[in-house]
This record gives structure tokens, sequence and C-alpha cells, in this order.
């Protein structure tokens, strides 16, 4: 290195340095390797077969609007890959590397040739590289080409340093975390986004990408592949344009890059903030909410209870899940004229779900609620409480999606009967969620995005399966006497009593379940705290 | 009068022994400091003690209750603040108390009446309204024993409670216990500082490899020993241990 200030051998030393935590990180434990090379392998997988399909669309009309696409996705996908997965890279984390001697440039040059190794830079290059291949025409294109494919890159990586340094305050804060936690959700609407575009898509054709791939061509990482592109058409003007948006893209990341880390360095970080900042909380409306739940432990429980499903990143993030999906599944299968008004009990079903695992939901917080449960009516009361919240909310959910879904399909006279359904499956959800929470407690790591301890997924899976398992068949005799009533001549006329009959049987099956859960509660603290502890 | 008194207690994880066969009795209304080094069993010894942890074997009873068999009478006479598990921390300081003195059956207004005297005396009424994951670690743990206090128990379980807490909030934390236990209640907690259990326990008992090495009054225990550290080293086998000779290069002044 010609920088006399920096050591000889910064840059292998770096690269070494991530090379070993990747290597120590997969020796910890045999389910994160495997993990690891499961998740390297399917990513080299669908990274090969779109470099084939790359090279297959190599003379299509429309390539060029697809790559350039491409591209962009790319590197957006690196500009908000830090925001969630902000401790993917510890080799990168300059708080880490603060007391070593050692200055901004140098530094970032290291760091950025550390950046190009793993799994997403390799992924980049097989895309990029996808991407030429399919548009590059003649000896001056190729050689562009390697020009494009090196800037693409590294505009991609230092893009993703940037925008990590510079907000390096908010990830190291809780509300940066918490906004991590958050993220699986954004990613899951993302992919829903992507599959209804990639549909539009293949009904008509690439050539609806052009306006927005003459925009994006100009737009750095992608205006390196523009570049390919207009030299093989003989623009080489706007091709050095091109080339020159790009590199002069990755000159200023590098430089606002390189500003941040020099001030990181020298200022305190956020989780030292945090705990200097002054107390400037509002005053909840506590008793508010207080106030209209009853009193004793019924009511305090079901307060905790409701306010985590709005506090905790986690418990939001499932519910959120929940209500979407138990919405957007009946709903779209109506929009599409497939539905049936049966879906409607899926939002039911999605919305049980969260009954499951409570005690793990607690985290090692429940040695809170288990030095106060010293009997069985103690446990029951606080099963009991942690099930009135959920009904609190899925109650009406459950109903406005079965309502909605009628009304799409125009199917009035079934309602009363999806509405029985849904309670009855609403009840056995609840009921098998009590149970296996006794039975089959395992701890949820509040840290990453890991909902299961390692160690305990055989565990939630037999909770949460064996349980749905075990709801559908409490609720065959509502389903057994729904197909009767339909094919016994004049049962049609009746159907309207599953209503009051389903919802008899759902509260019903719900005491059962948490009568039957209590006494197990109550004998087995210690062994579910041990349990949601893990990890 | 013996608050706590402990049977033949054991308790191994997988091969390792973390309690092996402790026989105690904590004499009431003391403030007693339970010793030892880091991999002792406090911890363990604690949370069996206090019914979060089932033993593979043996007995405790406080306040004259079997932990297991009688959990109603025993629950409501201690309070606890365990080590390494955490809180409500999403719920604020103020809603934190609040919620665990009504799960134990306070009355509301009591509660509050409570919970507002305590934020003051524990210097956190500035912060009763900010959620707990945000607090810092003093403050966690004078949120812990606000909460451990709320339901005035006869006997409270401490667990590290001045690990990692600033000398101001150590000092508070000090005064509350003190006064607490001056009024005739039982504070047992676990430290590996000597000076501190010296300078506020009257009885301690010393832990070492999940055994009881010595316990009795403060002086019974330090015997002939200068203070409870020398004696301490000596109980646990520590005493003499030469670390000197080799590091001859450490030194100022020296070439690198």
């Amino acid at each position: 290195m010609s920088e006399p200030t920096s050591p000889p051998g910064l840059v292998p030393t770096v690269v070494r340095l991530k090379l070993s935590l990747l290597r120590n990180g997969l020796r910890q434990s045999g389910g994160r390797r495997a993990a690891y090379v499961a998740s390297a392998v399917v990513t080299l997988l669908f990274a090969a077969l779109q470099l084939l399909g790359l090279i297959a669309l190599r003379g299509h009309d429309h390539a060029v609007s697809l790559v350039v696409l491409l591209a962009a996705v790319l590197g957006l996908g690196w500009a908000v890959m830090p925001l969630f997965f902000p401790s993917g890279d510890e080799t990168l984390d300059p708080t880490r590397l603060v007391m070593l001697p050692l200055r901004p440039r140098p530094l970032v040059r290291a760091l950025l040739a550390a950046s190009l190794v793993g799994i997403g830079p390799l992924f980049t290059l097989l895309m990029l590289v996808g991407s030429v291949v399919s548009v590059a025409h003649g000896a001056a294109a190729w050689t562009v080409g390697v020009l494009a494919v090196a800037l693409g890159l590294l505009v991609c990586v230092a893009l993703a340093r940037a925008v990590a340094a510079a907000n390096i305050r908010l990830l190291t804060s809780r509300k940066g975390r918490d906004l991590a936690v958050l993220s699986g959700l954004v990613i899951a609407i993302g992919a829903q986004v992507v599959n209804f575009g990639a549909q539009r898509l293949g009904t008509s054709g690439l050539g609806q990408l052009d306006p927005a791939a003459d925009v994006l061509r100009w737009l750095p990482p992608a205006s390196a592949i523009g570049a390919v592109d207009s030299v093989s058409e003989g623009a080489y003007g706007t091709a050095a344009a091109q080339i020159a948006v790009s590199a002069g893209a990755l000159v200023l990341l590098v430089r606002v890059w390189t500003r941040s880390l020099t001030r990181l360095m020298i200022s305190p970080d956020g989780s030292t903030l945090q705990a200097a900042e002054p107390a400037t909380r509002e005053r909840r409306s506590s008793a508010g909410l207080g106030r209209l739940l009853p009193g004793g432990r019924t009511g305090t429980v079901m307060e905790r209870g409701l306010r985590y499903i709005w506090r905790d990143p986690k418990t939001k993030a499932a519910w959120v899940t929940s209500l979407a999906i138990g919405l957007i599944v009946p709903v779209f299968n109506a929009l599409q004229g497939t539905g049936s008004i049966y879906f409607a009990c899926f939002a039911a079903g999605m919305l049980g779900i969260q009954m499951y695992n409570q005690f793990g939901q607690d985290t090692s917080a429940f040695w809170m609620v288990a030095m106060t449960i010293s009997s069985r009516r103690d446990a029951y009361v606080e099963l009991r409480a942690r099930a009135l919240a959920l009904l609190l909310i899925t109650l009406p959910y459950a109903t406005l999606v079965t309502v909605l879904t009628t009304a799409m399909l125009g199917d009035w006279s079934k309602l009363p009967e999806a509405l029985g359904l849904s309670l009855a499956l609403l009840g056995a959800m609840l009921a098998t969620g009590a149970w296996t929470s006794a039975r089959f407690p395992y701890s949820i790591p509040q840290e990453g995005y890991k909902n299961v301890a390692p160690g305990q997924a055989g565990l939630a899976w037999i909770a949460i399966f064996g349980g749905m398992v075990a709801a559908a068949l409490l609720c065959a005799p509502v389903i057994a006497v729904t197909i009767w009533l339909h094919v016994t001549e004049g049962g049609d006329s009746w159907t309207w009593l599953l209503l009051p009959g389903g919802a008899v049987y759902g509260a019903a099956i719900t005491l059962l379940g948490l009568r039957l859960a209590a006494p197990r509660t109550a004998t087995r603290l210690p062994e579910i705290l041990t349990a949601v502890s893990k990890g | 009068m013996t608050s706590v008194r402990v049977r033949n207690l054991w308790k191994r994880f997988g091969q390792q022994v973390a309690v092996a066969g402790i026989d105690l009795d904590l004499p009431s209304g003391k403030f007693i400091g339970l010793v030892g080094p880091n991999g002792a069993g406090k911890t363990t010894t604690l949370s069996m003690v206090t019914g979060l942890l089932r033993p593979d074997q043996g007995s405790v009873e406080v306040v004259g209750h079997d932990v297991w068999r009688d959990p109603v009478e025993v629950k409501a006479r201690i309070g606890v603040l365990p080590e390494g598990l955490r809180l409500f921390e999403r719920l604020s300081g103020r809603e934190l108390l609040v919620y665990s003195g009504r799960l134990r059956g306070l009355p509301g207004p009591e509660v509050d009446k409570r919970a507002t005297q305590l934020l003051d005396v524990l210097d956190l009424a500035g912060a009763q309204h900010k959620l707990v994951v945000d607090y810092s670690t003093g403050m966690r743990k004078k949120i812990g024993l606000a909460a451990a206090l709320l339901h005035n128990p006869e006997v409270l379980f401490l667990d590290e409670p001045f690990e990692g807490v600033d000398p101001v909030s150590a000092q508070i934390i000090r005064g509350v216990l003190e006064r607490y236990t001056a009024s005739g209640a039982t504070v047992v907690f676990s430290s590996h500082v000597m000076e501190l259990v010296e300078s506020l326990c009257d009885w301690v008992a010393v832990l070492a490899a999940g055994r009881i090495r010595a316990h009795g009054t403060l002086e019974e225990v330090r015997g002939s020993a200068p203070s409870l550290q020398q004696a301490f080293l000596e109980l646990v086998g520590a005493q003499g241990r030469d670390t000197g000779s080799d590091l001859d290069w450490l030194g100022g002044g020296a070439t690198r």
C-alpha cells in the first residue's frame, strides 16, 4: 500500500479477520453451520438459475430493460439491507475497531475489500456478470462489461456500508433493533409485491419495463450496466457518461462513508446516548385502559398482554403477520373468484396461533408470573386472562373478516355457518394453545430474527403443528354437523343453528382446554421457566 | 428463629454438579450474605430456595413452610430479585410495579401508593414512565428491588443486587435494605464482593464448588483472619497463589 500511514497488509489482515469471524461463527453450533451452508447453497443455486436465465435472454429486444431493472433492484437491496440486518457483519462494525490505531482512509479501503467477501457479493457478482452477458455485443462492449461488473459491485457494497455507517447510531439504539425485528414483515410484503409484479410481467411481456428502465439506466449502479448496452449500440458518448455516473457515485459513497466513519470513531454510540437521555416519556393513558378491564389478576394480565402486542416488536410482528394473512387469504381468494366462504375461518385459525407458547412470549420474565402462581386457581385465572386479551382482538376481527368475505362473495345465507365454524375453530385453537403453552413451552430469542432458540425447534414444531392438527380434530363435530345439514334434505334451512352452536362449542372447548392446562402450568412452573429462559 | 431451612439440597446439570448437598439454617431478622467465587452455585441455590428451579433432591423451608409442598404460604412471604432473568421490559417502571403488585393481589390504590413511595425512595421517580428496556443496569436492579419489596415480604432474596450498579444507586439500595432489616425482616443476598458483604452483613455463608465451606456470624467466619477477604481465600483454597513470578517483563519504563 502506498499510503505511509497504513500498516503493511491491512487489507489482507481485515479480510482474514472477516474469514475467521465467519469460520468461528459457524464453528459455534452445527445448526448454525447447517443453516449457513443451506442458505449458501440455495442462494448460489438461485444465482446460477438466474445467470442461466440472463444468458438465455441474450438477444431479446427488451433484455436491457430487465437487466437495468435488476441492477437497480440489487442496488436497492444493498441499500436497505444494513437497516434490517445491522449485525450482519462484525468486521465492518467500526465501533469494534475504534481502539486500533488506524486512519480512516486505509481502514475504508480494507473494509471495502472485506465487504467483497461473502455470499451476498458473490450473488451480486453473478447477477452482474449475467446482465453483461445478456446485453454485451462486440469486443468494446465486453471490455466495458468487465469494468461495469467491477464498478457495479463496488457501488453496491459501498452503498451498503455508507448507509450502515450513517445509520449506526440508529442501529445500535433500541428503536433501531426494534425496527430490525419488524423487517421480516417488510420482506414478506415485499415478496408479495414482487410476486404480483412478476405475474403481471408474465402476462403482458417485458416491454412494460421500458419506461422505468429509461430512467434507471442513468442511475448507479444500473448505469454501469446501461453503459454496456450503449456501447453495444455504438453510443459511446452515452456509455462514457453512464460509466462516469457510476464511478462518480462510487467516489461519493466512499467519501460519505469515510466521513461518517471518522465521526463515529470520535463520538459515543447510540447505546450510550440512550442511557444518558433524560426521561421524556409521555404519560401513558394507562388508567384509561385499566379502568375498562376487570379487576384483580384477570385485568392485570390482560392489560399487560395488550400492551405487549403494541410495544414488544416480536409480539407485534407476530400479530401483524397473523392479522394480515388472516385477512389476505380469504379476501384475495374471494377477489380472484376462487374463494369460498369457508376460507374466512383462516382468520380465526391464524389469530388463534397467538395463544400458542404464551409463556415463551414472556421470555425469562416469566419468573415474575411464576412467583405469583401458587395454586391451580391462579394458573387458571392467568391463562383465562391471556385468552380473554386475545379474544378482545380476535373475536371482532374474525367476525369482520367473515362478514367481509361473505359480502364479497354475496353469499349471505352461508354467513351464520361460516361464523359458527370460525368461532368453533377459534375456541379449539385457544384450548390447544393453552394446553401446549403448559406442555411444550419453548424460548423465543429476543435478539435477531430467530423465533426458536437453538435445540428447541422440535419442541416448537410439535407444539404448533400438533396443536393445529388437534384443533382441527376438535372442530370435527361442528364440521360434521355442517356437512350433515347440507346433505340432508331440508337441512339447509337449519344451518343458522350453526352460529349459536359453534359459539357455544368454541366457548366450552376453550374452558375445557384452560381447565386442563391450568394444573399442568401450576405444577410445572420451574420447568416452564427453564424452557423459556434458553437462548 | 430460623427463616430458611435447607436440607441436603442437590442439583446436577448433566455431568456437572452445581449444588452438592447443602444443609443450611439462616437466622431470621438478619442481613445474610451468601458469598462464593463465580460458579460456586450461588444462583442455583437461590433459585431452588425461591422455587424458581426444581432441586434434584433435598428440601427447603421458608418461614416454616415447605417451598414445594406449600407454595401458597411461601410465595406470599418472599420477595425475589433473580440474576440473569429478564423483567417485563416493555412496561414502564411504574407499570411494572403496578403489574407485579396487582398480580400478588394487592388492591389498586394501595399498589399505587406503595409504587409512588418506592419510586421516590429509589430515585426512579424521574424515569417512572420510561420503558424498563431503556433503563441502565443500576436502574434495572432498583426497579427489580422495588418489585420485590412491594408486597412487604418477610424474607427477601437478592441475587447479586450490586453487580454492575453505580456507587450512587448502590448506596440507595443499601439504605433501603438496611431500613428493611432493621424492622425485623430478613435479607439473603449473594455476592462475590467481600468488602461489601463485610460492611453489610451480620451473618455469612461461604459457598464453593456447590458446598457450604463455612457459615455463622461475620466474626465466626472471619475468625483470626484480618478481613473476610483473607478468610474467604483460605476457605476456598485460593491462598498463596503466586502470580508475580512469570510476568517479569511487565512494568513501566521497560522496552516493548
